[in-house]
């Protein structure tokens, strides 16, 4: 009976309510803009909110955070320039969409999905919170070690041009996030040896440069071109979309959820892994992905959502953040008196329903700010281009230098968005570059880790991978997507199922 | 709206002449954190300098600059003019750059506008782990040599300081280092039993602890600690230990060398103000550090014997790229 | 795959990248060959680092990748000569026109003025320059549109998420305070 008071603690404080409703709404504007992103919010209300009370202070990160993950799917469809790392893969299906005039559409259904994503994430949080955040810490860096080599494998579905290519550029985003001191020795990697190199690139800058300023230079050829006039007649998808793609958001959110608790990854990850899920298991898409799919633009969000009530299973359960936004907020909580940790739970268990209950208002305020104002963003890209480039320009800049107060930083965000124009002229997809800096550390930190703990026996270390079944079932996941993505695959399937099925 | 226009080109007028050192502040300072949000320096920094913004009827505009395990944020601030506008924000790391190789810059080239806390440190096992305290670990360590896994976070981190320590007093230890990117990420792997034995701060470890999910194996101090009553200090189970205690990490305030005095002592005034605030308090003894917010020649005391005395125990542990001597660092007089 | 409308070969969809895919266009070649370079100046680079130390050295990763990027790129060179040059396209035209050039001289000025001059100054520059480049309308327009943006732009930026982008010449941080004070002496 307390947990359920607790859990209507914000319903029924009008204040309350309106901070939730407050931080979404910015949210959304927050995480729309490349560069300014949920982290740096919530840090800059750490000290804003400082004399506060706890629950407002809460009340207000929580719907700072919901809106701004979604919010980075707006600019990745209606601009190209995903928002924030987590909509790399709405941009996918998005940016075509709206190509069409159709992103009136494509930002209702990707709202209407962010709802449904947070939700089962929240509900999980809510209902097996303890049991998931177990299942978490079972992780050994061997498992995590697997889980990026599965990321590596969706450079496959993300470059749909030549694979030759996409190899490429999976493998260099790998290498450009070793650059600089290697956080475990210390050692110099890739860096000539020059000082600036030392901190390393920061990967909001290559997004930035890759999405935002080649995008904005490619564009430049068609300056004189009329905009394109977007629908916006039929926002909200009907029931009957909904429905059809149920089944798939279930899927995907579950993806997000286990991705999100995962102490280490987040909604990045999860979106890409989710977008590359739906591919595999759309078998007759309305159009192909890449062209405007709904299922692309469903598995992603779903799965970014899902993500943010799955980062709070580890925080209120064991204390540990499940991301960066957690992170911050776990050290809010300090400030403001109390412990996180595995007691807050015991202890405080109304702090719990409390943020369930502000992580369900956030959920709603989503949808109400996602499905109105739509108007006001189309016309974004119905600005003359000969505003909008230098526009792009002028905010990619200024987004590169706010990650970490570092003019390097925009020298490599203008580098990169130079690469990246030739990049994307000579048929080179650059998801699968953002997707190798993502997993990058992953990869590499828990490589050595899985290693090192083995004493370097490659014998004890698949022994280990064996004889655990969650290491077994990663291991036999990656072997498996690794093989459907070779030539003996469809020429095996072609043989087994005759050759009608072997071509999809 | 005349009058504000007038006002407003009167005072950057005023700005640019450069004000005197009795109205300082009059214009915005920069808070440079050296690490990242949420960590714990930025926790203590947030959460002490709206105090100190009250006492000094100013605004400090606090920045997260990470990477070069601090050491961009440190060359940043002393990059700009010493005139109290730029604030370094940091923990105890830089005082090792020079002999870890990591940047010709530490605080000796910056003054000290207070010492605000120090930590603890204490060694904890995962609960599953087939011992259940400092001598069990021992005795396993020499039952099954390289076998223990025992966390680290890079050279010059708190685990290594203490792995030398006990690699000094123990002799060496045949165990496995595992590296991790911080003690947050390798405590969460200690609790699903990716790694035995961690040397952490005691306030990232407490809660943990007081949950049953870690095990304290012994803390690293002379004295028992009040928030953690019944967990074994190290010195009990080896007396030798004492040479090297106490010891801990740090959080400290600074500003780069050649800023006035009257500058200093107003800021110094202000962060001593500020760390005596109850919310203030309260949180450094939840999080198990104990106050010190020290400045002036006391600070610079603090800071070189804790150079002297860590540098010349990575030293001797053979952890240092060079050597303390190469920089004047003197070898702590024998007690 | 088929493209259903002309202009996704200039890669403005990233799932389906741009390029021909049986011709090869002006400067692919060259790209292509410079990436292989680059590779193996990498793949050396990573062997420097550590060498073949151990397995879990930091240069294990790194020698893997830069590995697997020389493979592929030398690939791509080979498939990419074998491929007959695409008719009606130049390297000025198509792949880096008279506009782009002009942009890439603009922000690499940007790059350079902004330290030294400042956030404010150099952004109004540039926007006022390329609007009024791009857009060839009356400078009242080009200057409106510019200043009024960046204007919004700084308020965002500085002032509500407080990020210091460089000052240089304009006093900022002054100006701010003054504000600031008048705004807390009114309270």
């Amino acid at each position: 009976m307390d947990a359920f008071m607790a859990f209507l603690t914000v319903f029924s404080h009008p204040e309350l309510l309106l901070l939730v409703g407050v931080g979404t709404f910015a949210g959304v504007y927050v995480g729309a803009i490349p560069g300014l992103s949920v982290t740096m919010a919530v840090s800059i209300l750490i000290s804003f909110t400082f004399s506060w009370d706890v629950l407002p202070a809460i009340s207000l990160m929580i719907g700072i955070y919901m809106g701004g993950v979604y919010g980075g799917s707006r600019t990745a469809i209606l601009l190209n320039i995903p928002g924030a790392p987590s909509a790399i893969a709405t941009a996918l299906d998005g940016f075509p969409m709206a190509k069409r005039g159709e992103a009136g559409t494509a930002i209702g259904v990707t709202t209407v999905m962010s709802f449904i994503g947070g939700f089962i994430g929240i509900g999980v949080l809510a209902l097996a919170a303890p049991f998931v955040s177990d299942f978490a810490l079972t992780f050994q860096p061997r498992d995590y070690m697997l889980l990026a080599i599965l990321g590596v494998l969706l450079v496959g579905s993300l470059s749909s041009g030549s694979l030759l290519k996409g190899i490429f550029a999976g493998a260099l985003g790998i290498a450009i996030g070793a650059v600089g001191r290697d956080p475990l020795t210390f050692t110099s990697r890739f860096t000539f040896d020059l000082s600036i190199m030392e901190s390393g690139i920061s990967f909001i800058a290559v997004m930035i440069g890759m999405f935002g300023v080649s995008e904005a230079l490619l564009q430049l050829q068609h300056v004189n071109k009329a905009s394109i006039r977007q629908k916006i007649s039929r926002i909200v998808p009907s029931l009957k979309t909904v429905r059809k793609h149920l089944p798939l958001s279930m899927q995907t959110s579950t993806i997000g959820v286990i991705i999100g608790a995962l102490p280490g990854t987040g909604g990045d990850i999860a979106a890409l892994m989710a977008y590359d899920h739906a591919k595999r298991v759309t078998k007759n898409p309305e159009r192909p992905f890449g062209d405007g799919a709904i299922e692309g633009l469903v598995a992603p969000e779903t799965a970014n959502n899902a993500a943010v009530g799955g980062a709070f299973i580890p925080m209120m359960t064991l204390g540990i953040p499940g991301d960066a936004v957690t992170a911050i907020m776990i050290g809010a909580l300090y400030i403001h008196g109390l412990n996180p940790g595995p007691m807050l739970m015991v202890d405080q268990p109304d702090m719990f329903w409390f943020i369930v209950g502000a992580l369900i208002t956030a959920n709603f305020f989503m949808l109400l700010f996602g499905l109105t104002g739509i108007r006001l963003f189309t016309k974004i890209v119905e600005m003359p281009r000969s505003v909008l480039i230098p526009l792009i320009m002028l905010l990619s800049i200024v987004g590169a230098y706010a990650v970490n107060n570092s003019i390097t930083d925009v020298y490599w965000m203008l580098g990169f968005g130079f690469f990246g124009y030739f990049m994307r002229h000579y048929g080179y997809p650059l998801g699968p570059v953002i997707l190798g800096v993502i997993l990058s550390r992953l990869l590499d930190d828990n490589w050595r880790r899985a290693i090192i703990s083995e004493r370097e026996d490659l014998g004890r270390f698949f022994y280990g991978i064996v004889t655990s079944p969650l290491s077994l079932t990663l291991f036999i996941a990656v072997l498996l997507i690794f093989v459907s993505q070779t030539p003996i695959w469809s020429w095996g399937k072609a043989k087994l199922f005759g050759r009608k099925q072997g071509q999809s | 709206m005349k009058k504000t226009v007038f006002g407003a080109v009167s005072a950057l007028v005023l700005g640019m002449s450069g004000a005197m050192a009795q109205d300082y502040p009059t214009k915005e300072i920069q808070g440079i954190i050296q690490w990242g949000a949420g960590g714990s320096t930025d926790t203590v920094m947030r959460s002490v300098t709206p105090h100190a913004e009250d006492v000094l009827g100013g605004t400090i505009v606090m920045q997260n600059m990470t990477g070069g395990v601090g050491a961009i944020a440190l060359n940043h601030v002393a990059g700009q003019k010493a005139d109290g506008y730029s604030l370094l924000m940091g923990a105890e790391n830089p005082l090792l750059y020079k002999v870890m190789g990591l940047g010709d810059k530490d605080y000796t080239d910056f003054t000290p506008i207070s010492i605000l806390a120090l930590g603890t440190p204490i060694l904890v096992a995962s609960p599953d782990a087939p011992f259940d305290d400092y001598a069990g670990m021992m005795d396993y360590i020499n039952e099954h040599p390289g076998e223990l896994r025992m966390g680290a976070t890079g050279p010059g981190g708190l685990p290594s300081v203490v792995t030398a320590m006990m690699n000094t007093v123990e002799g060496d230890l045949d165990v496995i280092s595992v590296p991790y990117d911080g003690d947050g990420p390798a405590l969460t792997a200690l609790q699903g039993n990716a790694i035995d034995v961690m040397p952490a701060v005691l306030g990232a470890a407490i809660e943990g602890i007081r949950a049953g999910k870690m095990k304290p194996l012994a803390v690293f101090d002379l004295d028992a600690n009040d928030k953690l009553p019944d967990a074994p200090i190290v010195t009990s189970f080896n007396a030798d230990y004492s040479d090297y205690l106490p010891w801990g990490p740090f959080f400290g305030v600074f500003v780069k060398k050649g800023t006035p005095d009257d500058v200093v002592t107003k800021l110094s005034a202000a962060y001593a103000e500020a760390a005596k605030s109850p919310d203030f308090v309260e949180l450094m003894d939840n999080r198990g550090f104990s106050m010190l917010a020290i400045s002036g020649d006391e600070a610079e005391a603090f800071l070189n014997k804790w150079q002297q005395n860590t540098a010349w125990l990575l030293d001797d542990a053979g952890l240092t790229k060079k050597s303390p001597e190469d920089f004047g660092i003197m070898r702590p007089a024998e007690k | 795959m088929t493209h259903p409308d002309t202009e996704h070969h200039d890669g403005t969809s990233d799932a389906t990248p741009g390029g021909v895919e049986a011709a090869r266009r002006p400067g692919e070649l060259g790209f292509a060959i410079v990436l292989a370079l680059a590779s193996a100046a990498l793949l050396y680079n990573a062997y420097g680092i550590a060498g073949f130390e151990a397995l879990s050295s930091p240069g294990a990763i790194p020698m893997a990748t830069t590995l697997a990027m020389l493979i592929a790129a030398v690939a791509i060179v080979v498939k990419t000569a074998r491929l007959p040059k695409i008719t009606g396209e130049t390297l000025s035209r198509d792949i880096f026109p008279t506009a782009a050039i002009v942009f890439a001289v603009l922000l690499l000025g940007y790059g350079l003025l902004l330290q030294p001059f400042g956030f404010l100054p150099t952004s109004a520059l540039f926007l006022i320059v390329a609007i009024k480049y791009l857009s060839k309308r009356s400078w009242l327009y080009t200057a409106t549109v510019s200043i009024g943006s960046l204007v919004v732009i700084w308020l965002i930026f500085r002032i509500v998420f407080t990020v210091l982008m460089p000052a240089g010449i304009m006093p900022e941080a002054e100006f701010i305070q003054f504000f600031r004070n008048m705004f807390q002496g009114a309270k």
